[in-house]
């Protein structure tokens, strides 16, 4: 015991008597809750031996299963918390950011689109570039299936305002192609929504652009 | 009394274990400069020299490879040309390969594109906001980026053939955790 002491624990010769003298103190309570623990659960386990007999081997097998359930629902538990934090987070952003009385969004729908392949869209705003946004195909084909896409969103003091929007990309004979649109509207006290709408017009078999004010 | 310079005193294993530190601590600078180890890859949308737009952010939950380049640099050339060979080799598996020219001018990547015709899109970041948010500072620079749209290596340098490369490719490629 006394070498395991010196062995382990380097120091002085005082702290060594000291930690001698004490040694019985430490080790007593340490050991005898384990040992208590053990007399206790020996005779339910043996018990159990007997009564389970040869099934014993399975149940370890099962209670892994139920332990792997139990934390796969845990964490799609978990995952869908964060998601609904993340949806609350997000709201609470865009009122903070974006607040009702100063907010001009302006939105991009597509119909169509036998005249025009979309490539890209550039916003100005009282003569400002406020957005330059690429379309890849991926994204040009979920416009085409009905898609409406925020392409921005800002804050603008009450008042008039333009808005011009430039269209890029092919037209009809995949010929490069480029349009613009403009808008003058009154930003008033609510938020303000506006939509480009790009629409085939068949007769003049070339593309339509048009910004539309919602009310 | 003689006085000696507390460097003096140094013995040759202390020597070498400061240089271990030194170079330790260079090489975690350089990534840490980078900023971008570990972290999302910085999302864009850049027109191709040939074909269409391309956004980063459309292919999370595959493997990208980013290749910055300019018709200039001739280990440009040698990297983009090992790169498409990992990409005929790995892109049944879910590779993507994409070039990023930071030309000035550019007609000249056009003009590259068309004459090596390269099986991966060749991308124009002609503002160079997509090179500067990657902060690029030497050609070839190569980033790989996880299924989760996490940067996981990034080589300033001019190794194209080196076997590291293909086994962070393949490191990737398993890597099926990293999957959103």
């Amino acid at each position: 015991m006394n070498s395991f002491i010196s062995k382990q624990f380097p120091m002085n010769t005082m702290s060594r008597r000291l930690l001698r003298m004490l040694w019985p103190l430490i080790v007593v309570p340490l050991t005898a809750p384990a040992l208590a623990a053990d007399a206790v659960a020996a005779p339910s386990t043996a018990a159990a031996d007997a009564s389970s007999g040869a099934a014993a081997p399975a149940a370890p097998a099962a209670d892994a299963t139920g332990t792997t359930r139990s934390l796969d629902e845990g964490i799609q538990n978990l995952k869908k918390d964060v998601v609904d934090l993340n949806k609350d987070l997000f709201v609470l952003e865009e009122e903070l950011l974006f607040p009702a009385n100063t907010q001009v969004a302006v939105f991009v729908s597509m119909d169509v689109g036998d005249f025009f392949a979309l490539d890209s869209i550039t916003l100005k705003v009282d003569n400002h570039d406020v957005s330059n946004y690429l379309y890849t195909p991926r994204e040009v084909a979920a416009l085409l299936k009905g898609g409406v896409q925020r392409l921005y969103v800002g804050n603008l003091k009450s008042g008039d305002h333009e808005l011009v929007a430039f269209f890029k990309g092919k037209g009809p004979h995949e010929r490069y192609y480029q349009r613009a649109a403009s808008i003058h509207f009154e930003k008033g006290v609510g938020a303000k929504y506006l939509e480009l709408k790009i629409t085939d017009h068949e007769r003049a078999q070339q593309p339509e652009f048009e910004i539309k004010d919602w009310e | 009394m003689r006085l000696k310079h507390p460097f003096v005193k140094i013995s040759g294993l202390r020597h070498w274990a400061l240089c271990a530190l030194w170079l330790a601590g260079a090489a975690h600078s350089s990534a840490a400069e980078t900023g971008l180890i570990a972290r999302p890859a910085p999302d864009f949308a850049l027109p191709a020299a040939v074909g269409n737009n391309v956004r980063l952010s459309e292919y999370r939950g595959q493997p990208v490879v980013l290749s910055f380049w300019s018709s200039r640099c001739s280990l440009c050339a040698a990297q983009l040309t090992a790169l498409d060979r990992y990409y005929g080799t790995y892109r049944s598996s879910g590779l993507v390969v994409l070039a990023v020219s930071v030309e000035d001018d550019p007609q000249r990547a056009v003009d590259y594109a068309r004459s090596h015709a390269t099986s991966f899109p060749l991308l124009l970041d002609q503002t160079k906001l997509v090179s500067r948010a990657y902060g690029i500072e030497r050609l070839p620079t190569t980033v790989l980026i996880d299924r989760s749209g996490v940067v996981r290596y990034l080589h300033s340098d001019d190794r194209a053939g080196d076997p590291s490369y293909v086994a962070q490719i393949r490191a990737l490629l398993d890597d099926t955790l990293g999957a959103p």
